[in-house]
């Protein structure tokens, strides 16, 4: 009876164990997923993805980091030159600003849609929106990590 | 579109095209270690049953280290393995963690179903073998969920309708429901019945998802000022009234105080996610208090609860006969606990805990498996949590973080109301443990809520297109004029 005791001491003892193994297991594969998350650069505050250009300048497919201010327009200036006849040479400016991104109008002739209407000024955006500037029409994303 | 590069055709028959298999070991490895940790559980419980058993008189009884429902065990553990092979052969790259941590949870529902008495409940067969089935069917749902997703815009498109369509259930509940245990929770359509509330929390997620995300700049930047205090603009604090109101609806009609506290817990912790602002939270804690108040004054079975919450032992054996039995359950534990299969000496003939498999298997397990245990089991809840929350963090777009935040806490916060009902931390309230709890409806939402994780975590997948109607038009018009 003894021995059996024992081993039934054990293998509760075993069991608990093994509960334990699963959830370090488990935290090692998180651990080393944050980690390997954290080693990617993480300076980018969202990208923008190029959906429709129909004049191939920025490319469609194209996804752009984004600083602070990213300036948009046809003169080379920008840091997103767009080549389109319908977008202005400054046309509009994204900023983060605290925890929002917002798109300005810079005066463009043809004006700036979001989501398919025209904004006036300065309008508060959130990822997954889509912009549209002259026929170019991009998306703000989040940067995944 | 544009901007997706063509998938390279492939000239194989239909079936066999898209299959293109991505290895998963880290889920493999875990579901192996899973695996040996059930094994190892159902023979401690097996060779602890046998021992007690009268008729072996004492003795060592012959194959006391058999596992115990071997064969239940086994259908169970090939259900996950086959849930395994079916995602490596889909090809996603989805999270490989939440498998295992579910399949787990599962495991040791299963193991808890065989060890209770077998005529508590069940529609096929006994407790265990009904539970199994469920457990089968659940992580059926949740593998084609996680397999046949690939698009959310069925979900973030019609979050009106999914709205519409929970407020219904809820009504449909309210008129045709049928009451069981003082709160008319479960709603019989023909030979199915079920628990409406269970799946509303899912709908709720997607709603409050879409909303949130929708709306996220005007919350976060536009506020109301009240003196020293910055509230949100005022026309966007009617849903946080309409979720109040509907929750404390459900408190009324349904006489749920789980769901409700469950509900409104998640809309608050999704709206500080949204804005990142500790006003709007403040502001529905004192709603909730209010509302909470309101509610202890007009209803007595709010009263009754929470009585007994405040001091279990003034009708030990009558209206807090369940509270004290749970709190024994958790003392006679202790530590260590006593092992699977030595708890629950049933008190003259009857269960010392009534409602043991739905509403207080944390007692059960308390007893058994000790403090040790209950943590390790509260740990894999986190790890659904901590995974979810990660999920959300790599989403591309608010919705998709919203979604996948949303859909672990509402298990993750699940869990805590009703383990902390157990613990007499706050008034019981009857929701159940989700995967472990006996019934059907729970363990489908739930596996529903992984499934769609799941299929969140797939980064291979581009958001799809969202220009609303308007944009679609005035881009054709300009593609018309260009």
């Amino acid at each position: 009876m003894d021995a059996f005791a024992a081993s039934l001491w054990l293998l509760r003892f075993l069991f608990l164990g093994l509960l334990y193994l699963f959830l370090f297991a488990v935290v090692r594969v998180l651990v080393r997923d944050l980690r390997a998350a954290a080693r990617e650069p993480g300076t980018e505050l969202g990208r923008l993805h190029v959906l429709a250009s129909p004049a191939g300048e920025p490319p469609a497919g194209a996804v752009f980091g984004l600083d602070a201010v990213t300036t948009i327009g046809r003169d080379v200036n920008n840091a997103i030159v767009v080549e389109d006849q319908f977008a202005s040479a400054e046309h509009a400016v994204l900023t983060f600003r605290g925890r929002t991104w917002y798109v300005e109008d810079l005066a463009s002739t043809n004006g700036t849609y979001v989501n398919g209407s025209r904004i006036d000024g300065l309008a508060p955006i959130g990822f997954g929106d889509e912009i549209q500037i002259g026929q170019v029409r991009v998306r703000l994303e989040r940067v995944r990590r | 579109m544009t901007a997706t590069p063509a998938r390279p055709e492939v000239q194989l028959p239909a079936i066999l095209a898209g299959i293109r298999p991505h290895a998963r070991w880290r889920e493999l490895v875990l579901l192996g270690i899973a695996t040996l940790t059930l094994t190892v559980g159902s023979v401690s419980l097996g060779a602890t049953l046998r021992a007690r058993d009268p008729r072996t008189g004492g003795g060592i009884p012959d194959a006391a280290f058999a596992p115990y429902g071997a064969a239940l065990l086994a259908i169970y553990l090939a259900a996950l393995l086959l849930a395994h092979v079916v995602l490596v052969l889909s090809g996603r790259r989805s999270d490989q963690v939440l498998l295992p941590s579910v399949g787990l949870l599962g495991g040791i529902s299963l193991l808890l179903m065989e060890r209770l008495p077998q005529d508590l409940a069940g529609q096929f067969g006994g407790l265990a073998q009904t539970q199994l089935v469920w457990l089968i069917l659940a992580m059926g749902v949740l593998t084609i969920v996680a397999v046949v997703v690939r698009s959310d815009a069925w979900l973030r498109l019609y979050k009106y309708t999914w709205a519409a369509a929970g407020i219904a259930l809820l009504l449909l509940t309210f008129v045709f429901g049928r009451d069981v245990g003082g709160a008319r929770l479960t709603l019989d359509l023909g030979p199915i019945s079920g628990q409406p509330s269970e799946l509303l929390k899912v709908i709720l997620v997607v709603f409050l998802a879409g909303y949130l995300s929708e709306n996220r700049p005007l919350l976060v930047e536009q506020s109301t000022a009240l003196g020293p205090i910055r509230l949100p603009p005022l026309p966007y604090l009617a849903p946080m009234a309409a979720m109040w109101a509907i929750a404390l609806g459900i408190v009324v009609v349904q006489r749920d105080l789980g769901a409700a506290l469950l509900f409104f817990a998640v809309f608050l912790l999704l709206l500080y996610i949204t804005t990142a602002r500790w006003s709007f939270v403040a502001l529905g804690v004192v709603l909730f208090v209010l509302g909470s108040a309101l509610m202890y004054r007009l209803f007595a079975h709010v009263q009754q609860r929470v009585d007994i919450w405040i001091d279990p032992f003034k009708d030990a054996s009558g209206a807090g006969y369940q509270v004290v039995q749970a709190l024994y359950a958790f003392a006679r534990g202790g530590i260590l606990g006593t092992g699977l299969g030595n708890g629950l000496p049933t008190v003259s003939g009857r269960l010392p805990i009534p409602e043991i498999h739905t509403d207080f298997p944390l007692a059960a397990l308390g007893e058994e498996l000790g403090l040790i245990g209950i943590l390790a089991i509260l740990g894999l809840y986190l790890v659904v949590i901590v995974r979810g929350l990660r999920i959300a963090a790599s989403a591309a777009d608010d919705f998709r973080a919203l979604l996948a935040a949303g859909l672990s806490l509402v298990v993750g916060v699940q869990a805590f109301i009703i383990a902390a009902g157990n613990l007499k931390l706050i008034p019981l309230t009857g929701i159940t443990l989700p995967f472990i709890s006996y019934g059907g409806s729970s363990l489908l939402a739930n596996a529903l809520v992984v499934g769609l994780l799941l299929a969140l975590s797939d980064r291979g997948v581009e958001p799809p297109p969202r220009p609303s109607r308007a944009g679609r038009l005035r881009a054709l018009l300009d593609r018309g004029a260009a």
